[in-house]
């Protein structure tokens, strides 16, 4: 059934819906990281200056 | 499992580090990345010195390269990675590794592994698929120790951390092992044919998609993304200063983890791959230019402030030069992926270059630096010789830059000879050995830059043994308190839209309270629906390029006149890929009129079904072999095996003089004959059965013939038979019906599609399914 529903397909389209997939994830997590409070993005990027605990240590 | 006292006070927690288990595998980088760089130096002193070692078979360059390969991978920066993960890993979880019993299972197997590779190979026991060349038992015991052991030991650490938000060093090294373990599993699904052989469940352009679908990630999430976790965790703490852009560093990781998994098969451009898949690798290898640039300016902006202690600090120095190669090999990797630069670079030194600018420049130097940084604190003592630190820095860099810009140069130089054509339209240098000759002083320089190279680990090994020699009786281990993250964790409430007051309809402010991504920090501090998200990410990727080349028929038309090998020829061709004759010989011959001319008609897709696993080879240090069968007279290849010198003079190819002297094991042939059948070969079972028979009627007529033309009597026992018999069968089943119709067809009454187009940009796919093909 895959194989019968694969071969359906127009495969030329691989590369345009690949490229449509990528762009709407990677515009979406683009978005989403700009999003970040500074104090949060400072805070996690302080976390391997230290091996001892940081408190608070939840965000 | 884990080593933990409670001083039942709320919960608070006593634990300490494992530090031991990073001091094993610092000591095993160290002692692998010696190994690792001096047999390279050897193989590059085998092809400017090729009979240095007197015809010896299992130190032959065929062999010993695909050693050299392994041990730089997965035994150097194996054992870095590892020992990275497991320091930084204890750190940002504020625990200490899950289980100390899977720790040590995990050295102790990997090291394991990393010796059998070292057996087997040299023995001609390989799969040769690069980078993928371990047999089926060792692979088995990658999966098992990679996955279970230390996946698992990683996982569960994660699971019990003390620490609430995954620092993103920790969001690489996830990518990494489900990544590697999934390209693992799939590249080397195969059906054995005995302990030390098995074929690969896929043929020819399958095969070949599914090994760079490998090989390419093997780069990335092997040499990439857990040494870009090792640059976001130890630059930091080397330039005692957080990374520079926490955002970007996020950004970063979830393009290169959508990206990167696409790009493979712009490693087999112009080959017989559908030229569908091979842009859509080479748009996705150009979109990678921006993550990577942005993870290399990420990190040297980390040094922001910072640049005073570069001058001083030699850890901040191999970092820095570390980095800069990421950018210099992520910029030269694009450009390799675009077609036409492409067709000019593969298959010469080119590659060879590229490599290993990323290789000795982006993961030697990072692992440097972190050792030199960890070594102090591991062994709880100074280094040995700082001096010895900066020295080892200078001749390392200089030794990069004498190995990689005369290869730069002879890469060029290949490519450029060997698609010269003159004014009357002939080949400038028709002569494959004359194009090889021109380049060997060039790679006398890439051995002076090898041994300076090679010096420098020498250095780096010597002083930390120097240093661990000047360690305390006992190591103090220092106790960490701290509670343990509780269980519930209460997200803080959903925010509310900045749209809230706006004229917009209902469904814009919820699309504003998603886009503010709470989701993804819930995300971020979920180490198993992380891990399943990531991998998630790489199936689908993976999905999109696979199935369609494993499921349409027309990416792979058939084509009527082509057979599988006799038993023999199975034989020869066993032989052929254990004496790793692919890593110099090519079998794919591109659309290309320099090629077509230099070695006649180009690859069809259908040419390959029966060729478990493909040996298309990346390199041409020999001339392509794909349209060997019927050039020379058996007689000639004998003499060639004995010495190439004497029928090729110039030629840098080692004798085989074993292949003369040792008998074939012809009753060894029947379990190749049944492996090859159950994967769809048609073979009767009177011709499995009679395998071995078939076999020496076959080797008596070919000795025969080498009688005939001057040869030496009574051969047909010998190895050499059988390897004739398969590189005289080579590239000669497209032509087999027009030799038996004694009329080959005029141009008229050729299809369009069966003309030889020389134009470079006409792939051989779409050729082919018009080419003779049986059903389509």
């Amino acid at each position: 059934m895959l194989r019968d529903l694969v071969s359906a397909l127009d495969y030329a389209v691989c590369a345009e819906s690949a490229l449509a997939l990528f762009v709407g994830t990677f515009l979406m997590i683009f978005y989403g990281t700009l999003r970040l409070s500074p104090s949060a993005a400072e805070r996690f990027a302080n976390i391997p200056l230290s091996d001892q605990v940081e408190d608070p240590r939840d965000e | 499992m884990n080593q933990v006292t409670n001083d039942g006070d709320g919960g608070i927690d006593e634990f300490s580090y494992d530090d031991d288990i990073v001091r094993k595998f610092v000591t095993a980088t160290i002692l692998w990345g010696l190994i690792a760089t001096l047999v390279g130096l050897v193989v590059a002193i085998l092809l400017v010195m090729p009979s240095l070692t007197g015809g010896m078979p299992w130190l032959s360059f065929g062999r010993l390269r695909p050693l050299h390969t392994n041990a730089a991978i997965f035994a150097f920066a194996g054992n870095a990675i590892f020992a990275a993960i497991y320091y930084s890993t204890q750190r940002l979880c504020k625990a200490r590794m899950w289980s100390d019993k899977l720790s040590r299972i995990h050295f102790w197997g990997w090291q394991l592994i990393i010796v059998a590779a070292a057996i087997s190979l040299p023995l001609g026991i390989t799969q040769s698929k690069e980078y993928a060349e371990l047999e089926w038992p060792i692979d088995i015991a990658i999966a098992v120790i990679w996955l279970f052991v230390f996946g698992g030991n990683f996982m569960m650490t994660l699971i019990h951390r003390r620490e609430r938000h995954m620092y993103v060093a920790l969001w690489f090294y996830i990518a990494t092992i489900v990544t590697v373990a999934l390209l693992h599993v799939c590249n080397n699904l195969v059906v054995p044919a005995g302990w030390f052989k098995s074929y690969s469940i896929y043929a020819g352009v399958q095969d070949a998609f599914m090994q760079w679908w490998y090989g390419h990630n093997a780069v990335a999430f092997f040499l990439t993304t857990p040494f870009l976790g090792l640059m976001y965790y130890f630059l930091p703490k080397a330039a005692e200063r957080p990374v520079y852009s926490y955002k970007l560093s996020i950004i970063h990781f979830w393009s290169l983890v959508f990206i990167y998994i696409w790009a493979g098969p712009h490693h087999l451009h112009y080959t017989a791959l559908p030229e569908w898949a091979c842009t859509l690798g080479m748009l996705f290898s150009l979109m990678l230019w921006m993550p990577s640039w942005g993870g290399m300016i990420n990190g040297l902006l980390t040094l922001r402030g910072a640049w005073h202690k570069v001058a001083t600090d030699p850890v901040l120095k191999f970092f820095v030069v570390g980095v800069t190669f990421y950018g210099m090999a992520t910029f030269e990797g694009p450009l390799l992926s675009i077609k036409s630069v492409n067709a000019l670079s593969h298959y010469t030194d080119w590659t060879i270059a590229h490599v290993h600018s990323g290789a000795l420049g982006w993961n030697g130097f990072m692992t440097f630096g972190m050792l030199y940084w960890l070594i102090p604190r591991l062994f709880q003592t100074k280094m040995w010789s700082e001096r010895m630190v900066g020295v080892h820095f200078w001749t390392g860099t200089i030794g990069i830059l004498l190995y990689i810009v005369p290869i730069y140069a002879a890469g060029l130089m290949q490519g450029l000879m060997w698609r010269a054509i003159d004014d009357t339209g002939n080949l400038v240098y028709p002569d494959f050995i004359e194009t090889i000759q021109t380049i060997v002083p060039l790679w006398w320089l890439r051995v002076l830059g090898g041994a300076l190279y090679v010096g420098g680990v020498s250095m780096l090994a010597f002083n930390a043994f120097m240093t661990w020699w000047g360690r305390p009786a006992t190591y103090e281990v220092p106790v960490h308190r701290a509670p343990r993250l509780s269980k519930e964790y209460h997200d803080a409430p959903v925010p509310k839209s900045d749209l809230e007051k706006a004229p917009v309809v209902e469904i814009g402010r919820k699309i504003d309270i998603w886009s503010q991504m709470g989701w993804h920090r819930r995300w971020e501090r979920l180490p198993i629906k992380f891990t399943v998200l990531t991998t998630l990410a790489v199936i689908i990727a993976t999905l999109f390029e696979l199935l369609p080349t494993f499921l349409i028929r027309s990416n792979v038309p058939t084509i009527a006149t082509v057979k599988p090998y006799t038993p023999l020829e199975l034989a020869g061709r066993h032989l052929f890929v254990s004496e790793g004759c692919y890593n110099c010989h090519s079998q794919m011959i591109r659309p290309m009129v320099a090629e077509t001319k230099r070695y006649g008609e180009y690859s069809k897709p259908g040419e390959f079904i029966y060729d478990r696993p493909f040996q298309w080879g990346s390199r041409r240090i020999g001339p392509d072999l794909a349209r060997e069968g019927g050039k020379q007279s058996s007689k000639w290849h004998w003499d060639h095996f004995n010495n190439p010198s004497n029928v090729s003079e110039g030629s840098v190819m080692p004798a085989y003089q074993h292949l003369l002297t040792e008998d074939l094991k012809f009753e060894g042939i029947k379990p190749h004959v049944q492996a090859a059948a159950y994967l769809g070969a048609p073979y009767t079972p009177d011709e499995i059965e009679n395998s071995a028979s078939l076999a020496r009627r076959q080797a008596e007529v070919i000795a025969a013939d080498l009688v005939a033309q001057g040869g030496p009597a009574v051969m047909q026992g010998k190895q050499a038979i059988a390897m004739i018999a398969y590189l005289q069968r080579l590239g000669t089943d497209l032509f087999r019906e027009l030799e038996e119709q004694q009329a080959p067809k005029t141009d008229d009454e050729l299809k369009p599609g069966e003309k030889q187009d020389e134009e470079a940009g006409q792939t051989p796919a779409s050729a082919s399914s018009t080419d003779q093909t049986g059903e389509n």
